[in-house]
């Protein structure tokens, strides 16, 4: 399987676990495309109900676009790097709301902590 | 990078990116810096200052946008100065320009005091002070942000004030204004210019927004009607201030003077009227502020430069630890200029923080230019390398005399101090706090996935 979809489903379902990040994303219905700016390949997060799902492939009517190469994708979902650190740097490009953005960071910030 | 595709759900229009850039340029402080350059320009060419420092923001604003273009992002000048820079002297940058939310806060909370004390005596004025900035500091607490459509209409509605306002006291001038006092250079006119720079201040606040724009090239078009428009209102209002005070003497006593332009124009109606526009403005000042820079020193936490309690959400998602701090630092600063009255230094200290940064960008631009000749620049800056090393000398000195403009009665250059200390603590900072806050991170097991 793709390491990066295989890192984003591991996502999905450490998010699905979470008790207190269900109760959190319970209002917080988005879908989230990922662009592998290297490879060119599209990725998606889908949160709906406090539930989030991962899958690959071009999908329409996105809330937040992700911007970023597979490395760098690979190591925020995985934990190795907060969101803000590529983000800060230019490597990781965002279009969206600001809060929908923040609210990826605080989940990641939930999951592997500060 | 960021393409555009059509499928995006949420766009935001050009009219917001014009609002957003008059909004944020527009502070309640910017109506005694008016006083200020009306002062130091000796009179009635008061206008022509701002226009001059108007034209020379122009190419800011260029740069700004082909840097926005390239990186549209909300960490801005910290994403652009750690490309075109390094990562120590954008660090630098970023906390010593975030400290000018601070003074812009402090600031406004001074002119609202004072309008409130002008127009109900019997409540002091620093009472006033620490329960609004208590109410906007509660209301961010809570996560609750004062809707965009009344942040963006309050950019138009004091923008419109001065113009009308204005012309009606300019139409109903007592003494004519003569084409040689509309021209009349005093002798620190430069200073003019230099303080000119702060009635501009905040139009670039729109560039963290590009991520919420499809099309990228709406934040350049955003920031130059922006600037046209607040040359236009802040200029007739500089004129009519110097109608209604001849003498520029007297002129600089007055710190409620868009009260007295309102009265002058309207009665006890145009009194009130600009006591409710000071007030608007303000608050959304104040909350603006708040919510940015809050975030702004959380993505700090997060990144490691500030110690990770800084960053600490509160239940409602708002980093709370943060906000505190500022809300603090802000209250702290706007009494200490309320009791002492020195609210120059504020208007001296950031036109040379901005002044800087705009000398900064030019060669950020430039330097990104050769560093980065492939990277996509659906905007591009004017005449660099040559006007860039122009800009960067014009916005130095500009800085400079900002820095060195006298604040209060003895003329001391307290923004040169503070300044100096701000930049060398910072630098301070980053050189050895900040490697001990990235190396004592715990480290993370990473997530490897069964492929």
């Amino acid at each position: 399987m793709n390491e990066v979809l295989s890192v984003l489903q591991d996502f999905a379902q450490q998010c699905n676990h979470n008790e207190r990040l269900r109760k959190m994303n319970r209002d917080w219905s988005r879908l989230v495309e990922l662009l592998a700016t290297d490879t060119g390949v599209t990725y998606w997060l889908r949160s709906d109900q406090g539930q989030i799902t991962a899958g690959v492939g071009e999908i329409g009517g996105v809330d937040l676009k992700i911007l970023a190469a597979e490395d760098v994708l690979r190591d925020v979902f995985s934990g190795v790097m907060t969101p803000t650190e590529p983000y800060n740097a230019g490597d990781l490009l965002v279009k969206g709301h600001q809060d929908d953005l923040m609210r990826l960071d605080i989940i990641t910030l939930l999951i592997w902590g500060e | 990078m960021a393409a555009s595709t059509p499928d995006f759900k949420r766009v935001l229009p050009l009219r917001t990116a014009v609002s957003t850039s008059a909004g944020l340029a527009s502070a309640a402080i910017n109506f005694l810096a008016c006083v200020e350059i009306a002062e130091y320009a000796g009179g009635n060419s008061a206008w022509l200052a701002l226009l001059v420092a108007g034209v020379l923001i122009l190419f800011a604003g260029a740069n700004f946008s082909e840097l926005n273009g390239m990186y549209p992002s909300s960490a801005a000048i910290r994403v652009w100065t750690r490309r075109g820079l390094n990562d120590t002297w954008s660090l630098v940058m970023s906390l010593v320009y975030a400290t000018t939310v601070t003074f812009v806060i402090a600031a406004d909370a001074f002119v609202l005091g004072h309008v409130f004390q002008a127009a109900l005596p019997q409540i002091p004025g620093l009472i006033w002070i620490v329960v609004l900035l208590a109410i906007v500091t509660a209301i961010n607490l809570r996560g609750i942000r004062i809707a965009g459509i009344v942040q963006d209409a309050n950019g138009f509605f004091l923008l419109a004030t001065l113009v009308i306002f204005s012309l009606i006291v300019l139409l109903h001038a007592h003494t004519p204004l003569l084409l040689p006092r509309l021209f009349h250079l005093g002798p620190n006119w430069f200073q003019a210019v230099a303080v000119g720079v702060f009635i501009y201040v905040g139009f670039e606040w729109v560039t963290p927004l590009a991520e919420e724009f499809e099309d990228s090239r709406m934040i350049p078009r955003g920031m130059f009607i922006a600037l046209g428009l607040i040359a236009v209102g802040f200029g007739l209002f500089s004129l009519a201030l110097t109608v209604v005070f001849p003498n520029a003497a007297v002129l600089k006593h007055s710190l409620v003077p868009q009260l007295v332009v309102g009265m002058r124009a309207l009665g006890p109606l145009g009194f009130w009227w600009m006591v409710v526009v000071s007030l608007t403005t303000a608050m959304t000042t104040f909350n603006g502020g708040m919510a940015t820079a809050s975030r702004f020193v959380y993505a700090l936490a997060r990144e490691r430069v500030l110690p990770a309690k800084v960053g600490r959400l509160n239940a409602f998602l708002v980093p709370q630890t943060a906000l505190l701090i500022l809300a603090a630092a802000s209250l702290g600063l706007a009494i200490i200029v309320y009791l002492t009255g020195q609210y120059m230094f504020l208007i001296n200290a950031g036109a040379a923080v901005e002044s800087f940064m705009y000398a900064a960008t030019a060669i950020v631009v430039w330097n990104l230019r050769r560093r980065e000749p492939r990277t996509a620049r659906p905007f591009r800056s004017w005449g660099v390398p040559a006007m860039s090393w122009l800009m960067a000398v014009i916005f130095t000195l500009l800085g400079i005399g900002s820095m060195l403009a006298p604040s209060g009665e003895h003329g001391f250059p307290g923004p040169l101090v503070f300044l100096t200390l701000l930049t060398v603590g910072a630098y301070l900072y980053v050189r050895h706090v900040v490697p001990k806050l990235r190396a004592a991170r715990r480290p993370i097991k990473r997530v490897v996935p069964k492929l």
